[in-house]
């Protein structure tokens, strides 16, 4: 996302260029896109979540559910941040404006530090035998941060 | 009745006027609307992924399916409700949008796809359970389960751009 703006300010010329700001298709279909991604982000999310809190998949280990996950998760992600920064480019200066823009791109940076961090060590191997404790209240964390993300993000397109 | 005179007198209802005009129902029920969507296709995505052999290869595909049933329920009913109180925020502008009828028939033939598979292939789930890929009839139901959810979430964001 910096790295687009900082591209963008450059060449302040190149906007209008952009095939997102040139045919009016274009924008709707790679929200489209970025839907589906977060629908994705969404199921392997709430799956994780669920079997941290102790609801479900219990027959399977916590690290296990994890490491099958992870490459959907990743998929999700690298999915968001590529389609997420090309929609920006579109109207750059617009979102920047928007206050639902600047608080999702605050949520998103803590959901994702909070999933490389936090989630990470819950999902630790090591952790498995031992009791859901601490884990609990960081999966509602993390589904809350995720939701949260989601909402601000839908914000954008009303205000 | 016809339709459109339904369409007509729904939208001279007092809650169809509100819905329309006050300011934060419809962006409220849109949002839960899409929320809604991620989590039930979510759920009912990764079940196609993992009866493809494409995610959780470790977990049983009935866990898989079975696991999530209840929560999928829930994530459906509240799609249906706001989806029903979005369309009934504008009949006549729903009633003409083609991307509307064509979300909706997806969303039945999408229905009728998982119903075949419950009570068709998936029977026979114990013999499959645990293979890291499912047979190819079982599969095959997978694939156009997965297609659809994309051509559903497609055609539902172009409702707004018809």
């Amino acid at each position: 996302m910096l790295l687009a703006y900082t591209i963008l300010q450059a060449h302040p010329e190149a906007i209008p260029l952009n095939p997102i700001a040139r045919w009016e298709w274009v924008f709707p279909v790679v929200e489209s896109i970025h839907i589906c991604g977060f629908t994705l982000l969404v199921g392997t999310i709430v799956i994780l979540d669920l079997r941290l809190l102790g609801l479900r998949l219990l027959r399977q280990s916590i690290s296990q559910v994890a490491r099958d996950l992870a490459p959907w998760i990743w998929t999700g992600i690298v999915l968001q941040l590529t389609t997420g920064p090309y929609l920006f480019s579109g109207d750059p200066y617009e979102y920047v404006q928007i206050a639902a823009f600047r608080t999702k791109m605050i949520l998103l940076l803590l959901a994702l530090i909070f999933h490389f961090t936090v989630i990470r060590m819950a999902t630790a191997p090591s952790r498995d035998s031992a009791p859901l404790g601490w884990r609990r209240p960081a999966a509602v964390v993390s589904l809350g941060l995720w939701v949260s993300v989601m909402l601000a993000g839908m914000w954008i397109g009303n205000l | 009745m016809s339709l459109l005179s339904f369409c007509q007198w729904l939208s001279q209802t007092p809650l169809s006027i509100w819905l329309r005009e006050a300011a934060y129902p419809f962006p409220v029920l849109l949002i839960t609307h899409v929320i809604s969507i991620a989590l039930f296709g979510g759920m009912v995505v990764m079940g196609n992924l993992r009866v493809l052999g494409k995610a959780m290869r470790d977990v049983p595909v009935s866990q898989v399916i079975g696991q999530f049933r209840a929560w999928k329920w829930v994530a459906f009913a509240i799609l249906l409700v706001s989806g029903t109180l979005v369309a009934m925020s504008d009949p006549m502008e729903y009633y003409s949008n083609v991307m509307w009828w064509i979300s909706l028939g997806v969303l039945l033939v999408a229905g009728l796809n998982a119903a075949i598979f419950r009570y068709g292939v998936y029977r026979s789930v114990a013999a499959w359970d645990e293979a890291a890929i499912a047979p190819a009839g079982a599969r095959r139901w997978a694939g156009v389960s997965l297609i659809l959810w994309i051509t559903m979430i497609f055609a539902g964001r172009a409702i707004a751009f018809f």
